[in-house]
């Protein structure tokens, strides 16, 4: 009976070792009710299955930038909801991938624009190409051309072309570009480009340029 | 006289070899042997001597021009090997100067310098879900000039939200990084993406 309190009161300690640390952490930073508030939203989340560290995150931040209590509930529940939604377009993933769906997500991105995406990069890792997807529509490319131009890479570029790409569009956009503008010229200088590559990779001459 | 004949007497004049003394080569080394040396005048000896002592180095034009090439190619070589760079494995969004940058990383972390531009600042702090938005975890240090500051740590796979406090006091996002989605509270906060490099 001993050796069973103590195994038990061990498996307690393991299992709630997690839970108590970012609840301690909550408690440190916010006023009690906002602590429990987040930490029922966080709960929620952990038996859904969904990743909290964004959840805990966001109302740490809130508690860094001075907001109020209310504002910082708010936020997290605005996140847990995005991360859902998240989920509920992609299926399984990893928690990156979910994080960087539901920035897209509450950026305005719609739910099949995202599925497209996951279409796209079947069975691969999607957490680059959504996040560039999040940042283009944050810099203020219409969400069908960002997803148009992310869905075009995805399926056949590498991440590290993705975010050429997006830091091309910003360099673009902050040169004053209009942002749709950017997003669709730069597709299509990638694709120029890579048709290129294409080109002189199985050994077709390229076209004599013509006289004016 | 022609001009063509003033021109080859000339010629063949200058063609003569010159006949000298042949005790001149013992005089001259004679007169160097009877120098004093210049470690040896510096109190030195050896190898400090050596190390000390002023040296001609001569090279031709071609000479230097290899030596400069050289040192171009290892430029070229090294200088990506020291700078922030795509490390082993990683990639991030890196592009201006108070961007984040990636350096280098094992597969599921990331060396990442933050650089923020703040030529009046005191002091300047690194704030994100790394640290859990602590304000005194992630100080930047400054430059020489105390207008560049700067941060190196290590970041997981991912998305992460950061943002930089300027005199414990005054917010700002990352004028060169994307902005995070929503800002919740009406202070904007930027966002960086660490990502493994596709196989």
């Amino acid at each position: 009976m001993r050796y069973s309190m103590r195994w038990l009161a061990g498996v307690v300690l393991l299992v709630g070792a997690p839970l108590g640390a970012q609840d301690a952490r909550l408690e440190q930073r916010l006023d009690a009710a906002t602590a429990a508030r987040v930490g029922a939203i966080v709960d929620s989340a952990r038996a859904a299955g969904l990743p909290t560290r964004p959840l805990t995150s966001k109302a740490l931040e809130g508690a860094s930038k001075g907001a109020p209590g209310a504002r910082i509930i708010a936020a997290v529940s605005r996140l847990a909801q995005g991360l859902r939604s998240a989920r509920d377009v992609l299926g399984p993933s990893t928690d990156a991938e979910l994080d960087a769906a539901a920035s897209a997500l509450m950026l305005g991105v719609r739910a099949e624009e995202v599925a497209a995406v996951r279409g796209a990069r079947s069975g691969e890792r999607l957490t680059v190409p959504l996040a560039v997807l999040a940042d283009l529509v944050a810099y203020g490319v219409p969400s069908d051309a960002a997803t148009q131009a992310v869905v075009q890479l995805a399926g056949r570029s590498e991440d590290e072309a993705l975010l050429d790409f997006r830091r091309d569009v910003e360099r673009d956009i902050a040169l004053g570009a209009p942002p749709a503008a950017a997003a669709a010229v730069r597709l299509n200088s990638a694709g120029r480009l890579e048709s290129d590559l294409t080109t002189q990779q199985i050994g077709i001459p390229p076209p004599k340029p013509r006289k004016p | 006289m022609s001009d063509d004949e003033l021109i080859e007497r000339a010629a063949e004049e200058l063609r003569r070899p010159v006949r000298m003394d042949p005790a001149v080569d013992a005089r001259v080394m004679a007169t160097v042997h009877a120098l004093p040396r210049l470690g040896a005048a510096r109190g030195g000896s050896g190898w400090w001597a050596w190390l000390t002592q002023p040296l001609t180095v001569r090279f031709s034009p071609l000479g230097a021009l290899g030596g400069a090439m050289a040192v171009l190619i290892a430029a070229v070589v090294l200088v990506p090997r020291l700078t922030p760079d795509d490390g082993p494995g990683g990639v991030a969004m890196t592009t201006a100067l108070s961007e984040a940058e990636l350096i280098a990383g094992s597969d599921s972390t990331h060396m990442v310098q933050f650089v923020f531009v703040a030529p009046t600042a005191h002091s300047v702090s690194l704030v994100g879900d790394f640290n859990n938005w602590e304000m005194d975890a992630t100080p930047l240090s400054a430059g020489p000039s105390r207008s560049v500051w700067t941060v190196r740590l290590p970041l997981a796979n991912g998305r992460h939200r950061y943002a930089f406090v300027v005199d414990d006091s005054t917010w700002a996002a990352d004028p060169s990084a994307p902005p995070a989605a929503g800002d919740d509270f009406g202070v904007p906060s930027s966002v960086i993406t660490v990502a493994e490099r596709s196989s």
